[in-house]
């Protein structure tokens, strides 16, 4: 039978995709094993910061980077009114249709991010 | 311990397959479509109602997604329409890497067309992160789906350039509070296009059609597909 990606859930994807990047990296620099690895996840990217963690666990069980760990710093989408340039506080996943200052329609910015920021590895002994 | 700044997008290996996807594309000005929604809000139906009306005008193509069967693909071929089914055996969503291996693939019918549509897996959720090199997404909501569905889903209607509310003629049937939909859409993506249509009735279909062939016009002119 044809081996298959476990790519079913798409944090699984994402985070193999986190794996490799970060691999490369260290290899690039002698090769030692993973310690932190550090992301930044936009809210209206679709993938939820502790499904990702919970992939990367699964991801890196059973390999020299098992005791890595990935840190998620999530990033809300912005909601700016052109109008009077405020940026209302909304709580996450709920959405303001018009600006409470001026009744402006509100302009949805950031929350797309999905970066890899920085990795930290072991010398390789 | 070493640490190194990265600063890279994560999906920058499927970044570069859409990149290099939708390069081809703009020698040939073949406008791409992503149209994604959740399973049973109509995409194949508005495909077919649109390949029947615009295929002896223009060469058409589609890139199928689903989890499982040729159903979709089997659907446009019916109409002459080259139609490549990818089977994500599981996967969610379609990637670059994919559609290009689809290219490579099959070739000239879905290289050399005026227009490419792409039909995404059904889910309103993973395939808004992942570029396919089209010129813009096209989000659809079913009015059957229920009225809160574009702050639910508030990634893929703040992305998608064009919404378009299907299964208009059933309205009437349904409690569906269309000025609200109207508003939430307007919220999350205040320069996006929102078209309402029933591909069953033809009611709004003259708009959809003229908007392919507007955008197809422009790509072919070498602008961008959308303006402004």
């Amino acid at each position: 039978m044809k081996k298959r990606q476990p790519e079913k859930m798409h944090e699984v994807g994402i985070a193999t995709e986190i794996y490799r990047m970060s691999r490369a990296i260290a290899e690039e620099h002698g090769g030692g094993p993973l310690e932190d690895v550090f992301v930044r996840v936009g809210e209206l990217t679709a993938v939820e910061p502790d499904l990702l963690e919970f992939a990367w666990q699964a991801l890196t069980m059973e390999t020299p980077d098992a005791r890595s760990k990935l840190h998620v710093e999530y990033c809300p989408a912005v909601q700016m009114c052109q109008s009077c340039g405020q940026t209302p506080e909304r709580a996450r996943g709920r959405w303001l249709p018009l600006c409470p200052n001026c009744g402006t329609l509100l302009k949805v910015e950031g929350g797309q991010e999905l970066d890899l920021e920085r990795v930290s590895f072991l010398e390789k002994e | 311990m070493a640490e190194v700044d990265v600063k890279q997008k994560i999906l920058a290996a499927n970044q570069a397959a859409a990149a290099s996807i939708r390069e081809g594309y703009q020698s040939s000005g073949t406008l791409v479509l992503n149209l994604i929604s959740s399973p049973g809000s109509g995409k194949t139906t508005l495909l077919e109602a649109t390949v029947k009306t615009l295929r002896d005008r223009h060469r058409l193509a589609a890139i199928e997604g689903d989890i499982a069967t040729e159903k979709d693909a089997d659907r446009l071929r019916a109409f002459g329409v080259p139609a490549h089914q990818i089977l994500t055996g599981g996967a969610c969503h379609l990637d670059a890497r994919q559609v290009n291996q689809a290219l490579e693939t099959v070739g000239d019918p879905l290289v050399a067309c005026d227009i490419l549509f792409i039909e995404n897996v059904g889910n309103l959720i993973c395939p808004t992160s992942y570029d396919l090199g089209e010129d813009f997404k096209v989000a659809l909501l079913s009015v059957v789906e229920g009225d809160d569905k574009p702050f639910k889903y508030p990634a893929i209607f703040s992305r998608a350039a064009v919404a378009v509310l299907t299964k208009m003629d059933l309205l009437p049937h349904v409690s569906f509070d269309l000025a609200a939909v109207r508003n939430q859409i307007r919220t999350l993506n205040p320069e996006g296009r929102l078209l309402e249509v029933s591909a069953k009735t033809g009611e709004g279909m003259d708009q959809w059609y003229r908007l392919l062939e507007e955008a197809l016009e422009r790509k072919k002119s070498g602008r961008s597909a959308l303006a402004g």
